[in-house]
């Protein structure tokens, strides 16, 4: 049963990795790098290692993808700036 | 892969990747023992003890426990079963063998990790450090349910932070992930209200302190135990809060400064400031 859960996961985190390589927006890159965080922590999970998958669901999933949108937003802001 | 590549080739060239991790992946999977999901994890921890701590001669002889070639070190030592508000003194105590691998074997290890993590953030501050520039128009506020919403989530995020730190010897988790989890709670202060503003000389001299206290601990460890970060506490009963001697403490300074650290860095990140080079 667990190995169906994981193969729609795997797919799942495979289609999301082509998405972020493969989008012209940044920002739906940033979004589609959290999606592959979460899927790859659930891996974790169902291949026994609930610590990393902890790590991995905080770090990867949550403030990454937050400082990366930040990251994003204070860039753009300079572009703007040197336009005018 | 060079520039001037066609598009076609690059396609292909990552689709055939993927389907090479695909394969490896189902491979991998064919490969495993059967019933791999019920406790593969138990297994090496209990084979760890077993070949430290005590023998394993009725497994042995039955032959149910062990792969081939694995033999435990002692054989003088009667096999008792571990039991998990029983048994003392195993690993140090810590039903979470990772933690006590990580604290207490690799504490030195632990100790060079936080370092990066310090110096990563410094960088972060030494290049956006600067006055918060004054705000010409007039942006919108978050609205009323962003606000209090974020307040109330924040109590409960930062209690589920302090919980995985605290109880990071009994159940998964630890300092790092602990401290991040507070700081994505800190980080919903941020966006719930504009311009919200911690104590940064808090911040700083917190971090610092849970730092100085890592090496303290460790200190002790060498001017009791004649070695750097050695455990000098009792270890306790295996599945106790009060046990695993040093593991929790070391545990709450990592958690502490993580948190703080991430918490400054985000908020260096988030406010808008004048850079001199810019």
């Amino acid at each position: 049963m667990i190995i169906y859960v994981a193969t729609i996961v795997v797919i799942a985190v495979i289609i999301t990795s082509l998405i972020a390589v493969f989008s012209k927006k940044l920002l739906s890159s940033i979004i589609a790098m959290g999606l592959v965080s979460l899927g790859v922590s659930g891996l974790f999970f169902f291949l026994q290692a609930p610590d990393v998958a902890i790590t991995e669901a905080a770090i990867g999933a949550g403030l990454s993808t937050a400082i990366f949108v930040i990251a994003l937003k204070r860039v753009k802001k300079g572009e703007t700036k040197d336009e005018e | 892969m060079r520039s001037d590549t066609p598009e076609l080739f690059k396609k292909i060239f990552a689709l055939s990747a993927v389907a090479i991790l695909i394969v490896g992946f189902f491979l991998a999977f064919i490969e495993m023992p059967k019933g791999w999901s019920v406790n593969v994890n138990g297994r090496v921890s209990r084979l760890y003890i077993l070949k430290n701590v005590r023998t394993a001669t009725k497994l042995l002889d039955s032959g149910s426990f062990f792969a081939k070639g694995m033999k435990p070190l002692r054989t003088d030592v009667a096999y008792t079963p571990i039991e998990f508000k029983k048994t003392a003194n195993l690993e140090d105590g810590a039903a979470n063998v990772v933690t006590s691998i990580v604290v207490d074997y690799r504490g030195f290890d632990t100790l060079g990790e936080v370092t990066v993590l310090f110096l990563a953030v410094s960088g972060v501050m030494m290049l956006l450090f600067g006055k918060p520039r004054k705000e010409k128009k007039k942006k919108t506020e978050p609205s009323l349910i962003m606000y209090v919403g974020t307040r109330i989530a924040f109590s409960i995020i930062f209690l589920f932070g302090i919980y995985i730190f605290v109880h990071g010897h009994l159940t998964p988790g630890g300092g790092f992930p602990g401290g991040t989890v507070i700081a994505s709670g800190i980080l919903g202060l941020f966006l719930g209200k504009r311009g919200y503003n911690p104590n940064h000389a808090g911040l700083k001299s917190f971090e610092a302190l849970s730092g100085i206290a890592f090496v303290i601990i460790g200190l002790i460890g060498l001017f009791s135990v004649n070695s750097f970060l050695a455990n000098f506490l009792p270890t306790g009963i295996v599945g106790n809060l009060y046990s695993a001697g040093f593991v929790a403490l070391i545990y709450i300074a990592i958690g502490m400064k993580v948190g703080a650290e991430l918490a400054a860095m985000v908020d260096t990140m988030i406010t808008d400031t004048e850079e001199e080079w810019s």
